[in-house]
């Protein structure tokens, strides 16, 4: 069985801030509101979720560069609000994004930088940095100003920084976003490679097929609340349905998405405005509904346009988040 | 993939942060002006307001536009190279890394007052030159000690603004503001007993105070400052500048805890 590398119990955070001048009025807003998860070591575990839900909050919490409110949570046996120096050698952190690097010096200075923070020997420091920057694709582009770097550069650099100090465990917040698709397929590939050698990987995302291509396992965080986990096929049982359908057509009315949502094998349904007309989406289970049952839900519609398809994890995804309490 | 646990030394973790500000000197043209152009003019300025007054105010001269240029780089550039940590997204990494906070700043202000040393030395340098013959020092080696220990006690003031400037981002207006009530206030700019008596008991809270009317007592000649004189000047330096490396090591602690609390880290 393997070992737990992260446990997150019951976690809150609350951020709060001031309004106004003179009379000033605290606001308070809940980022997370009763986290709960376990990660395995030798994973990469996808945390999924919308712009907002608290998934960097989570992160960062589990890297130590933020307390939480209440709950406690591990890494690597590590208490992250206790134990965070003990911790800190063990785990990389790339946040990535234009920030986070000194933009005006060479990316081999930045490197050297945070190889000393970390405490890397002298002697082996130059040969380590050598070998970060090869693993990224930036070996040649080490004397370069980070400030001449394009975005997928900047992120390269970002993950060889966390990689300096050869961590057990890797947090990547969101690392292929604003990458080209070369880039990103790239960046995967690193990671995927990274896993072979043993890291544990912790990783936020919005893009479904990341998930998909990469996690073993994957939770969907929104408004701070886990609302599901599972592998990516357990994810999809969940929702209901491994076949989707698409049905569009004019002037669908009430008691027609009412007569689609009772067909057999429909666990879930949604119903969307799309151009002027209406578009309903079916998660549909087994093989009992087929296309015949459906046109005859809804004689009269001539113009109908049924599209089927396998179920995605962005399709459970974006029903996850919709269905999502507040 | 997993190396062995590493773990920085204290004197490490000053020593990149020193390199670091080095680089980032070298790489932004900005900063020659304050750490070696100012102070060029500041001695100019000063030169030519006193240059017919004879050789005392001439050393007046030369103290102050020197204390000028050193705060100028050592305090201003301590609190100046945390903002950039903020500005730049880098203060997250650097104290997400095992290292001490602590020392990163200490780094940094060593830089800041080796800098300000330059300035301070520059100073001298252009008005002696302007002056056309050696500056009448009274005791020139207690004069270049004192003038190492001024930067010292600026370091530690540095040091404590340094948290602060890790504690919130608005501390640049601290900084601000208080900028020519320190020049005035610690006698960079003319001696504390010329203020009104009030301004005494706050003066003597900033440890350069005492430092800078040690070097008026070692440096010109029937100076008549603090009743104390030189020696409770030192002592005074020594005990004040202590306090403030202590205050900033016990309260950083609390600062780093209040800003994993408050999560304002990326803000700038």
């Amino acid at each position: 069985m393997a070992k737990t590398a992260i446990r997150i119990e019951n976690v809150r955070r609350v951020y709060s801030s001031r309004k106004g001048f003179l009379f000033q009025e605290k606001v308070e807003s809940e980022a997370l509101k009763g986290v709960d998860l376990t990660v395995d070591e030798g994973e990469i575990f996808g945390l999924l979720g919308p712009n907002g839900a608290g998934k960097t909050t989570l992160v960062k919490i589990l890297a130590t560069l933020l307390l939480p409110t209440s709950g406690k949570a591990s890494v690597l046996g590590y208490d992250v609000a206790t134990q965070a120096r003990e911790l800190r050698p063990h785990i990389g952190l790339v946040l990535g994004g234009e920030r986070g690097l000194y933009n005006r010096i060479s990316a081999r200075e930045n490197l050297r930088y945070f190889a000393d923070l970390y405490g890397l020997p002298v002697a082996d420091r130059e040969r380590r940095v050598e070998e970060v920057l090869r693993k990224v694709g930036l070996s040649g582009e080490e004397t370069r100003r980070v400030e001449e770097y394009s975005r997928g550069m900047k992120q390269k650099l970002h993950l060889a920084r966390g990689l300096l100090h050869s961590p057990k465990l890797l947090f990547l917040d969101e690392p292929t976003i604003g990458l080209d698709p070369k880039s990103a397929r790239e960046m995967r590939k690193l990671i995927r490679g990274l896993v072979d050698e043993g890291v544990t990987i912790f990783l936020t995302t919005h893009y479904m097929f990341e998930a998909e291509e990469l996690c073993q396992r994957v939770a969907v965080l929104s408004k701070g609340r886990i609302v599901a986990r599972d592998t990516v096929a357990g994810l999809k049982r969940l929702v209901g349905g491994d076949r989707t359908i698409e049905i569009e057509s004019y002037g669908l009315d009430g008691p027609e998405v009412a007569r689609l949502k009772a067909l057999p094998g429909v666990s879930h349904l949604t119903s969307e405005d799309f151009g002027p007309r209406e578009r309903v989406t079916l998660r549909v289970r087994g093989n009992d509904l087929t296309h015949d049952l459906l046109t005859a839900a809804l004689p009269g519609h001539r113009d109908l346009s049924v599209r089927e398809r396998p179920t995605s994890l962005e399709d459970v995804y974006l029903d996850l988040v919709e269905e999502a309490p507040e | 993939m997993s190396a062995p646990v590493l773990r920085p030394s204290f004197g490490r973790t000053m020593f990149a942060s020193l390199r670091l500000s080095l680089h980032m000197f070298l790489a932004d043209p900005q900063w020659v002006i304050p750490s070696t152009i100012a102070p060029v003019m500041f001695a100019l300025a000063a030169f030519e307001i006193y240059r017919g007054s004879g050789p005392l105010l001439i050393l007046y001269a030369v103290l102050g536009a020197g204390m000028m240029s050193m705060w100028g780089q050592t305090i201003y550039g301590s609190g100046w190279a945390i903002w950039q940590d903020r500005e730049f997204g880098t203060l997250e990494p650097t104290l997400g890394s095992p290292s001490s906070y602590l020392g990163v700043i200490g780094g940094r202000v060593i830089w800041n007052a080796l800098s300000g040393l330059l300035g301070g030395a520059i100073v001298v340098l252009v008005v002696g030159v302007a002056y056309g013959q050696p500056l009448p020092f009274q005791a020139p080696i207690v004069f270049g000690l004192l003038f190492a220990f001024v930067i010292l006690s600026l370091a530690a003031v540095g040091l404590v603004l340094a948290s602060i400037f890790v504690y919130t981002r608005y501390a640049g207006f601290i900084q601000n503001v208080g900028e020519f009530a320190f020049y005035i206030g610690t006698g960079a700019m003319f001696p504390v007993i010329l203020l009104p008596f009030w301004v005494t008991p706050f003066s003597l809270v900033f440890p350069p105070t005492w430092v800078i009317d040690a070097l008026r007592y070692a440096s010109i000649p029937g100076y008549h400052g603090f009743a104390w004189g030189f020696t409770g000047d030192i002592v005074g330096a020594v005990v004040t500048t202590a306090l403030y490396v202590g205050i900033a090591a016990s309260v950083f602690r609390r600062v780093e805890r209040h800003v994993l609390e408050v999560g304002n880290l990326d803000e700038y």
